[in-house]
């Protein structure tokens, strides 16, 4: 029942997360970075990351294991489950990351060698803005940060959100009170959602948003930091090369998960949300994690 | 409790936001025959009192609505915050 009031939860947050923090209220999601009981502590820390209307829940397999709990079992990682209001733009998110891995790198029990951000879709995104926010703070975390795994990330943005923002744009320019009305539903979605058309990571991205499907700029103006390595792992609907760059995982195009680099992981008939517990995609996590 | 609370609070705003909404088109959606016959001569004042008092009769609705949209949802917090 906790369970399904939480995922419930989780839904209403990524749907309208940004309107219940601005509000006030209670039923806002306040980010959470926590470790899963039973699981040993070590001087390894691997924070998963979930992704839109999300809960940690996402990363269960039906047997109850998960990507953080087998990279325990496997190579020593301490897992902690980050828990947030996926509504919230994807800057709001990156800075409350910031400030959460800082107070975890700094109540770490024992010694800390090593963090590995893990993030899911979205997830992946929120990542990349606390990475973006703590290298201009210069926060303490960061040269812990040695690796990061993207699964599933619309690193160049998400078409679907972009199609939205067209059609929205269309049905306000129709003077029919009806219509205009359906604009206003629609529009109601998050600044969590909105952010990923594009990807932006900084409210300065945002203010460059404009109503197109295409994407603005296929140059993100936050690259992936250099000082890192980077796993980039994609789904794909299908095996034909075609059918997978054309619809990719079925939410994020291939060229958007991939970033366009070469050497990313393209996992077929693995579609958006299982991605976020598959075995295949421990494999590669778990052969990644070990180079 | 907090959760109930939040609960409340989000069919609070739907309900005023919602009857907002609803009280714009409805206007909207008259002030379209209403502009057609305050265009005609002979009919022009009286369908112009009767576009008033259709937009007030709309707006003292929704009033009433939102109001005690806040009374019920006010009180159901009080009982709220007390349990």
């Amino acid at each position: 029942m906790a369970a399904r009031l939480d995922a419930a939860l989780g839904i209403l947050n990524g749907l309208v997360g940004d309107y219940l923090e601005r509000t006030g209220n209670p039923l806002a999601t306040p980010m959470v970075c926590q470790p899963r009981e039973g699981l040993p502590n070590s001087s390894k820390a691997v924070v998963l990351i979930h992704g839109l209307m999300g809960t940690e829940e996402h990363w269960a397999f039906e047997n109850g294991d998960d990507y953080g709990s087998l990279l325990s079992r496997d190579a020593g990682w301490a897992p902690r489950y980050l828990r947030y209001n996926t509504g919230r733009s994807i800057a709001e998110n990156g800075v409350a990351l910031d400030a959460v891995l800082e107070a975890m790198v700094a109540r770490w029990e024992g010694p800390l060698d090593e963090v590995m951000l893990l993030g899911h879709s979205m997830g992946g995104l929120v990542a990349r803005a606390a990475c973006h926010v703590a290298g201009l703070k210069t926060s303490g975390w960061l040269p812990k940060v040695k690796r990061a795994i993207y699964v599933g990330t619309p690193h160049q943005g998400a078409p679907m959100e972009r199609i939205g923002r067209v059609v929205s744009k269309v049905l306000k320019a129709v003077p029919d009170p009806y219509t205009q009305l359906i604009a206003q539903l629609a529009d109601l979605r998050s600044d969590g959602i909105k952010d990923l058309g594009d990807a932006d990571l900084r409210d300065e991205d945002r203010a460059r948003r404009v109503a197109s499907v295409s994407l603005k700029d296929p140059h993100h103006p936050v690259p992936l930091l250099p000082q890192l390595r980077h796993l980039l792992i994609a789904g794909s609907v299908s095996q034909t090369p075609w059918l997978a760059a054309l619809f990719g995982d079925a939410v994020v195009p291939l060229g958007s998960a991939t970033n366009g680099l070469l050497d990313a992981k393209i996992l077929p008939g693995i579609l958006h949300m299982p991605l976020a517990h598959r075995p295949e995609v421990y494999e590669a996590i778990s052969a990644w994690s070990r180079e | 409790m907090n959760r109930w609370v939040g609960v409340v609070s989000i069919l609070r705003d739907a309900v005023e936001n919602g009857s907002r909404a609803v009280e714009k088109i409805q206007k909207e959606t008259a002030n379209r025959p209403f502009a057609v016959l305050e265009a005609l001569g002979p009919i022009s004042a009286p369908a112009k009192t009767v576009h008033a008092v259709h937009d007030a009769t709309v707006t003292a609705t929704h009033t009433a609505i939102r109001l005690v949209n806040r009374v019920v949802t006010g009180a159901v917090d009080v009982v709220l915050s007390k349990g």
